[in-house]
C-alpha cells in the first residue's frame, strides 16, 4: 500500500518538476537581468572590460543634466498625452458604432483589428510611405482630390512629427481598444438598458448616462495597457523616424538603444533602462494589485 | 452570465442615421486599409511606373518584379523567422500550460505569489533586460544563432502563456481533478490524461498569440543576430533599402512578404487571436 506520506512527497516532487524550468527561466531572464542591469547602471562598465568600478549615482546625475535624456523623457510624456486618450476615444467610438446592430459586424471587427496584428516593423514602413513628402501616399492623394494646400511634411516637421507618430499608433491600437470596449458594453445587464429605454433615454443619452459610466473597468484596463505600451514603444519609432527630425520623436527606449548599441555607453544606457523600468512599475504594480484583489 | 446586445433591444435608428452610421463605418474601413492598399499597389509597379502614377492607383501593367527582388533578399530571413517563431511558440506554450496547471490545480501555498512573480514579466520593458540578455546569450555561445532567439523568445513568452493557460484552467472544475486523484492518478498523470485533452482551445489561442508576437518582434532580432545568417525577416527588412534612393516598390513588396504569414494566421484563426488578446490584454 502506498502511504499518504508517500503520495504527498510524490506530488511535491512532481509539482517542482512542473515548475522548475519556467521558474528558472523567469528568474534568469527577468529578475537576474533586471538586477544586473541596475548593477551596471551604478558602474562605469563600457561593455569591454571584464570588471566593474562602482561609481554610485554618477550615471543618474549625468542623466538629469543631459539634454537628450530630458528631451526624450518629455517626448515620452507628449506621446502619452496624445496617444492614450486618442486611442481610448477612437476605440470607444468604433465600439459604439459597431454596437448599433450592424450588418456584417464581424467583418468590420476583423478589419478594424487588423492593424493591431501587424508588426510595428510593417506599420513603420507602411507609414513611412504614407508620409513620404515628395511622392508619398497622403500628399499625392490630397493633391489628386484637389486638397493640395493640405500637403504637409508630416513626420519631417519639427513641430508636428510627434503628433503624426501618434496618429500611426492610434491607427494601430484603436481596433484593440474597440475590442475591449465592445466586450464591456456587451456585458452590461440588459435590465438596465431596458429601464433606461422605458424612461425614454435617447441613443446618445443611453451611452452618455448609462453605458459609458459602466465601462470604468475596461477603460481602466485600456488606460493601463496603453500607458505601459507608450513607455515601451520602440520598434515603430525606430523605423518610422529613428527619433528625428533632430530629437523631436526620440523617446526613452530609443535613447537607451542608441546609447548602448551605437555609442557603447553601457552603464549610461542601463541607467536609462532602470528609469524606464521604474516608470512602468509605478503603473503596473498598482494595476496588478487591484486586479489581483478583485479576483479574490 | 447575462449578456445582451444593446443594439437589438433598441429601436433601430431611423434611416438617415443608419446611412450616416454605415458611412462612418466604411470611412473607418477605408482609413484602416489605405496603407495596406497603397502598399499592394506600389509593390505591383515597376520603378518607372511608380514615378508617373499615384500610389493608390492600380498599376496599368501589374509587374511582379518587385516581389521577386524582395523575395530573393528575404527568402533566408523568412525561413529563419518561421523556424524560431514556430519552435519558440511551441516551447513557450508547453511550458505555459504546465505552469498554468501547477498553479491552479495543484493546491499549494504560495501559488498565487509565484503567479504574480511570473506575470510581472509581461509588462517589463525589454530595454531593462537588454544588456544582461546580450551578455548571457554571448556567454552561452548562442549569439547570432537561431537557438539563441528560440531560447530568448521562449523565456520571455512564459509570463503571457502562463497567464492565458491559468485563466483557462481556472474554469476547469476541480471535481474533475479530484476524481482523477481518487483513482490514484498523480499530478503528472492527471495533467497528461485529464487536463491536456481539455486544452486544445487554450493551446490554439496561446499559440496564435505567441506566433504573432514572436513573428512581429524586432528588438531581440536586432541585438541577438547582427547581420549574420540567422537574421530574422524583421531585421532583414531594414536592410532592404540599400543605395541612396529607397526603391519603394521593393520595400513595400518586402513588407508584404513579411506580413503574409501573420496575415494568414489572422485570417484563418482570427477568432482565437481575439480571444488571446482579450484574455491577455497585452501587447509588448
Amino acid at each position: 500500500m502506498v502511504s499518504i506520506k508517500k503520495i504527498i512527497t510524490r506530488d511535491k516532487i512532481s509539482t517542482i518538476l512542473f515548475l522548475i524550468i519556467p521558474i528558472v527561466l523567469v528568474i534568469i531572464f527577468i529578475y537576474i537581468c533586471i538586477i544586473w542591469n541596475v548593477v551596471v547602471s551604478f558602474s562605469d562598465w563600457d561593455g569591454l572590460r571584464p570588471s566593474y568600478d562602482f561609481k554610485g549615482f554618477g550615471q543618474y546625475q549625468k542623466l538629469f543634466t543631459n539634454e537628450i535624456f530630458l528631451t526624450s523623457l518629455w517626448n515620452n510624456i507628449v506621446l502619452i498625452l496624445i496617444f492614450v486618450p486618442g486611442s481610448l476615444v477612437m476605440g470607444l467610438l468604433l465600439a459604439i458604432l459597431l454596437d448599433q446592430k450592424v450588418r456584417k459586424e464581424n467583418v468590420f471587427k476583423l478589419i478594424y483589428l487588423l492593424p493591431f496584428t501587424l508588426s510595428f516593423v510593417v506599420t513603420g514602413f507602411l507609414w513611412r510611405w504614407m508620409y513620404n513628402v515628395r511622392v508619398g501616399v497622403l500628399n499625392t492623394l490630397l493633391e489628386s482630390i484637389g486638397l493640395g494646400f493640405f500637403r504637409n511634411d508630416w513626420i519631417q516637421n519639427v513641430d508636428w512629427a510627434m503628433f503624426w507618430v501618434c496618429v500611426v499608433l492610434i491607427w494601430q491600437y484603436s481596433g484593440y481598444m474597440m475590442l475591449i470596449f465592445l466586450a464591456g458594453i456587451r456585458s452590461i445587464p440588459e435590465s438596465q438598458v431596458m429601464a433606461a429605454a422605458v424612461d425614454g433615454a435617447s441613443g446618445f443619452q443611453m451611452y452618455y448616462r448609462i453605458i459609458i459610466p459602466q465601462l470604468k473597468a475596461p477603460i481602466f484596463t485600456g488606460f493601463v495597457l496603453l500607458l505601459v505600451f507608450a513607455l515601451k514603444a520602440f520598434d515603430l519609432i525606430f523605423i518610422l523616424t529613428g527619433g528625428g527630425p533632430g530629437y523631436t520623436t526620440e523617446i526613452l527606449p530609443l535613447t537607451m538603444y542608441k546609447e548602448v548599441f551605437r555609442k557603447k555607453h553601457f552603464s549610461y544606457g542601463s541607467a536609462i533602462a532602470t528609469i524606464l523600468f521604474l516608470l512602468i512599475m509605478i503603473v503596473v504594480i498598482p494595476y496588478l494589485y487591484k486586479t489581483y484583489r478583485r479576483e479574490k | 452570465m447575462k449578456t445582451n446586445k444593446i443594439g437589438s433591444k433598441k429601436k433601430r435608428l431611423p434611416n438617415p442615421k443608419r446611412v450616416f452610421l454605415y458611412f462612418l463605418l466604411i470611412l473607418f474601413v477605408f482609413l484602416t486599409l489605405l496603407p495596406l492598399w497603397s502598399a499592394v499597389m506600389t509593390a505591383l509597379k515597376t520603378q518607372e511606373a511608380l514615378i508617373y502614377s499615384n500610389p493608390i492607383q492600380p498599376p496599368i501593367k501589374p509587374s511582379l518584379d518587385a516581389f521577386g527582388t524582395a523575395f530573393n533578399e528575404l527568402r533566408r530571413p523568412i525561413l529563419n523567422s518561421l523556424m524560431f517563431t514556430i519552435l519558440a511558440t511551441l516551447l513557450s506554450c508547453v511550458l505555459g500550460s504546465m505552469t498554468g496547471y501547477a498553479l491552479t490545480k495543484v493546491k499549494f501555498r504560495g501559488a498565487n505569489t509565484i503567479f504574480l512573480f511570473i506575470i510581472i514579466g509581461i509588462f517589463i520593458p525589454y530595454q531593462a533586460v537588454l544588456i544582461p540578455l546580450v551578455q548571457i546569450i554571448i556567454e552561452l555561445g548562442l549569439w547570432g544563432e537561431i537557438s539563441g532567439l528560440i531560447l530568448t523568445h521562449t523565456a520571455y513568452g512564459i509570463p503571457i502563456c502562463t497567464l492565458l493557460f491559468k485563466s483557462f484552467y481556472d474554469s476547469i472544475p476541480d471535481s474533475l481533478i479530484n476524481a482523477a486523484k481518487i483513482d490514484g492518478a498523480g499530478i503528472g498523470n492527471t495533467y497528461l490524461h485529464v487536463v491536456l485533452p481539455l486544452s486544445v482551445t487554450p493551446f490554439v489561442v496561446t499559440a496564435v498569440l505567441q506566433f504573432t508576437q514572436i513573428w512581429n518582434d524586432l528588438l531581440f532580432g536586432l541585438v541577438l543576430t547582427g547581420a549574420g545568417a540567422s537574421q530574422p525577416a524583421s531585421v532583414a527588412l531594414l536592410n532592404l533599402q540599400g543605395g541612396f534612393v529607397t526603391a519603394w516598390n521593393v520595400q513595400m513588396a518586402g513588407t508584404l512578404w513579411y506580413t503574409i504569414p501573420s496575415l494568414i494566421v489572422y485570417l484563418v484563426l482570427g477568432k482565437y487571436l481575439i480571444k488571446g488578446f482579450m484574455t491577455g490584454a497585452i501587447k509588448g
